[in-house]
């Protein structure tokens, strides 16, 4: 029973909002969530031993996103998806690529990539709970890819009887419907979580600035030796047209408590994407299963065993046939083994995983895959010296079987707490193993007379991470207009980033000029971030979050990565509740980029975007949300892969049900 | 009454949305009487094309293209080649392109034109060119379009300027 309680004491606390009201917004940020992503265990907020951002429900719903990507750039500034050939989305996050930034769901990688990192419209929101993100290496917890930071995406663990809950909604941009429908019940020794969602967006054409006429016009005054306009024929953009496409993502949890010690979680789930191009259809498939069982001892002391798998299929189909010249198979099989053990206030974990990896794809030579091995092992000792005091040091060992390479990662993170404020300083160290396409690739492109090679003899990524900061949160009492609670966070760090895998000219292969993989010199990251939050006890909010960055050393910027020193995003807020059937929050959002580091001035420099989201609370269980994007109209004057995705001002609205609430 | 009001709700949720999913004018385009444009403009252009895939320059060369008068008021259009070597999109027509005397120039433009060819290697490929666009005034002629060839991947956006060459 004892046992039980925490664990239900626990799914409370980690899951401070579930469901949406007026009270629960409020209550999202006064009570003290819990994270696990910076120390492998669960952790208060405030006493992580790196600085955590997390997203909370009230936050992904307050941002009506659809997706990841769409919260995440409202949310962290610094953090832009663009697109590259192809319209295959590429991240950068504070200077690292996506490939350097790992997304985890629930703790478990996903297979399968598009241009740098994973799918990202896998990661529908409609059944998550919240978002943690650890900006900086985190290898000697996660392994590979955890060079810059790590994502964890963490599902909703409903508590109630039983939930139901029917959502739609619209946006102009791109004539976007999304519908979802999740379904929850707790019986007995059992809980099932099960969520749908079907997105579907149609072409978007992007505005150029002059019609094929208007150019055709000019070019033929030039042809004539007449006065034209040389503006007209300056076309920077690299996009005109967004492909439409539409997505069905179906997942399913089983939670099966066989008594007090004992706990089982199985779990499964399919996607569906399909996106129009031009020419041709490309099918996306993924699947991802898994069980892990859980045994306590006591609250001190437990022991953990699970399989994942995951696979990202994608083919190319024309007229509804499949063309067979573009399929992609990635399949990964994991298990994992966590062992923790708390000895008072301190705590060591230990743990182990492999990895069976394999990647089928017609990037590869004709007829030929590849597969490796990746085994690991790790401890973490969370050492609680005083009250004030904290030192958590954390040491991993990785070995890859296609490259035999070896990697060892450290991480050493000190905590203290002043009456006043928190201090954290943080040493880490990350990796990224060379994938196997970077090793193995042989692709001559779109049979262009261009090759892609691979390198087997490829080195690990490598990046030391160093971070301090400074966290005060406090209440003001009695002071008027500003009485409520604040948070301020202040953290500078310095990542330094080696042996960069990217492409160098690689001469002549066959007859065809070719680029090929190499590991590069690497770059140092400076950065600071800054964020603060205010709560008044009328019912105002703000949310207030700056990042500061700058590269140096071998610095390469490429079409589809832009970094910028400068960046922002801030929410200005407002919940009342009118009467006892009707409630409203209100956000204003907005989200700025600087310049890029690059200098270039062919495209816009930076920009600001504004939102507005009101949600109505209306009744039990019933809420309309409302948006404008853009609120003030902001057009690109080209469309480049780094611009933001937007013909100027959209609205969207949506209507969800909690049938268990009416 | 609880039906009633859930029902009166998605009423009108549905007629917001109706309310904004917008709504489409149609135009008829000006009747103009049909001129004889098509002797003037037909005959081979030489001059510069460029192709764009992505928005990124692919090739610029020095083409030949083929006006061939079908109606007073029509034409068909030669595009030459494209490519090289084993990615050559061979010689590809687009055939009844409506021609309008505007101001001191000549205007062509077609929606969509789907073709069959057959390439070096004997096998038939289809291809679609959308968008065309023919400028011709005083001897020289801008042609836009968009070339959409078997199974690849990608859109080639097509621009070529050229002087008509003087029959001898």
């Amino acid at each position: 029973m004892k046992i039980e309680k925490y664990f239900l004491a626990g799914m409370a606390l980690s899951m401070p909002v579930i469901g949406i009201s007026a009270q629960t917004f409020r209550d999202s940020i006064e009570l003290e969530p819990v994270v696990v992503t910076a120390s492998h265990s669960p952790k208060a907020l405030k006493d992580a031993p790196v600085v955590t951002r997390l997203i909370t429900l009230h936050d992904i719903k307050i941002t009506d996103a659809t997706n990841i990507q769409d919260l995440l750039i409202q949310e962290i500034p610094g953090l832009e998806f663009g697109f590259a050939m192809s319209q295959e989305t590429s991240l950068n996050m504070s200077g690292f690529g996506g490939n350097a930034v790992l997304f985890l769901v629930d703790g478990e990688r996903m297979a399968g990539e598009t241009m740098d990192n994973v799918d990202y419209s896998r990661m529908n929101l409609d059944n998550v709970g919240r978002i943690e993100i650890v900006k900086g290496a985190s290898s000697a917890l996660y392994g590979s890819n955890a060079v810059g930071g790590v994502v964890n995406i963490i599902s909703r663990e409903n508590i109630e009887p039983w939930t139901a809950n029917a959502n739609s909604r619209y946006s102009s941009f791109g004539h976007e419907w999304r519908h979802g429908a999740s379904f929850s019940f707790n019986k007995g020794k059992w809980n099932s979580q099960t969520s749908f969602q079907h997105t579907a967006i149609d072409p978007v054409d992007l505005p150029k600035a002059h019609s094929s006429m208007e150019i055709a016009q000019e070019l033929l005054k030039k042809a004539q030796g007449l006065p034209y306009d040389e503006s007209v024929l300056i076309d920077d953009s690299n996009l005109s047209r967004l492909y439409g496409q539409k997505t069905y993502n179906v997942k399913e949890r089983l939670t099966w408590r066989a008594n007090d010690h004992l706990t089982f979680v199985g779990r499964g789930g399919y996607f569906f994407r399909t996106s129009e191009r031009d020419t041709h259809d490309y099918h996306f498939n993924g699947y991802s299963g898994g069980l892990k069982g859980r045994y306590a001892w006591n609250h001190e002391r437990h022991l953990e065993l699970s399989y994942a798998f995951d696979q990202y299929d994608k083919a190319n189909y024309m007229d509804g046939t499949r063309t067979h010249d573009h399929d992609y198979s990635n399949r990964q099989h994991v298990l994992h083994a966590l062992y923790s053990h708390s000895f008072g206030n301190n705590a060591l974990i230990l743990g182990a995983d492999y990895m069976n990896d394999y990647l089928s794809t017609y990037q590869f030579a004709t007829g030929t895959s590849h597969s490796q091995n990746n085994i690991d092992g790790y401890a973490q000792f969370d050492w609680n010296i005083t009250e004030q005091l904290n030192i958590v040091g954390s040491v991993r060992y990785d070995y890859f079987s296609a490259s035999a390479q070896k990697a060892f990662t450290e991480r050493l993170a000190v905590v203290y707490k002043m009456p006043w404020m928190t201090f954290r300083a943080n040493y880490a160290s990350g990796f990224r193993a060379p994938t196997l396409k970077e090793m193995y690739m042989h692709f001559d492109m779109g049979n262009m007379g261009y090759m892609l090679r691979g390198n087997p003899d490829l080195k690990p990524e490598k990046s030391n991470n160093f971070n301090v900061a400074i966290e005060r949160t406090n209440r003001i009492r009695n002071s008027g207009f500003l009485d409520g609670r604040y948070n301020f966070t202040l953290m500078g760090y310095c990542n330094v980033f080696d042996k960069r895998i990217t492409t160098i000219d690689g001469g002549l292969y066959n007859g065809m000029e070719s680029a090929l993989y190499w590991n590069e010199d690497g770059i140092t990251v400076w950065g600071v971030d800054a964020s603060l939050g205010h709560i008044w006890d009328c019912g105002l909010m703000l949310k207030l979050n700056y990042s500061w960055m700058k590269e140096t050393g071998s610095v390469y910027y490429s079409d589809f990565y832009q970094p910028r020193t400068h960046s922002m995003t801030w929410r200005i807020g407002y919940e009342h509740r009118f009467s006892r059937h009707y409630a409203l929050d209100a956000a204003l959002s907005g989200r700025s980029q600087g310049k890029p580091q690059s200098g270039r001035t062919d495209v816009d420099g930076g920009y600001t975007i504004w939102k507005l989201m009101l949600q109505h609370h209306i009744w039990r269980g019933i809420n309309l949300n409302t948006a404008i994007d853009n609120l003030f109209n902001y057009k690109p004057k080209t469309y480049y892969y780094c611009s933001p995705l937007t013909t100027g001002t959209s609205f969207s609205i949506g209507l969800s049900i909690d049938f268990d609430r009416l | 009454m609880k039906t009633m009001k859930i029902k009166s709700f998605m009423t009108m949720m549905v007629a917001a949305v109706a309310l904004v999913m917008g709504v489409s004018s149609c135009g008829s385009d000006d009747d103009e009487p049909e001129v004889a444009v098509a002797a003037e403009v037909a005959g081979s252009y030489e001059g510069n094309e460029i192709v764009m895939v992505d928005n990124d320059e692919s090739s610029n060369e020095t083409k030949t293209y083929v006006l061939t008068k079908v109606t007073d008021a029509s034409i068909d259009m030669n595009i030459p080649e494209i490519g090289m070597g084993m990615m050559t999109i061979p010689a590809l027509t687009v055939n009844g392109i409506g021609l309008k005397k505007e101001g001191n120039t000549i205007a062509g433009r077609l929606a969509t034109y789907n073709g069959k060819v057959t390439n070096a290697k004997g096998e038939e490929k289809a291809y679609t060119v959308s968008d065309v666009n023919i400028l011709f005034g005083d001897k020289n002629v801008v042609v836009t379009f968009s070339l959409k060839y078997g199974t690849m991947p990608f859109i080639m956006a097509t621009t070529f300027t050229g002087t008509k060459k003087i029959e001898n």
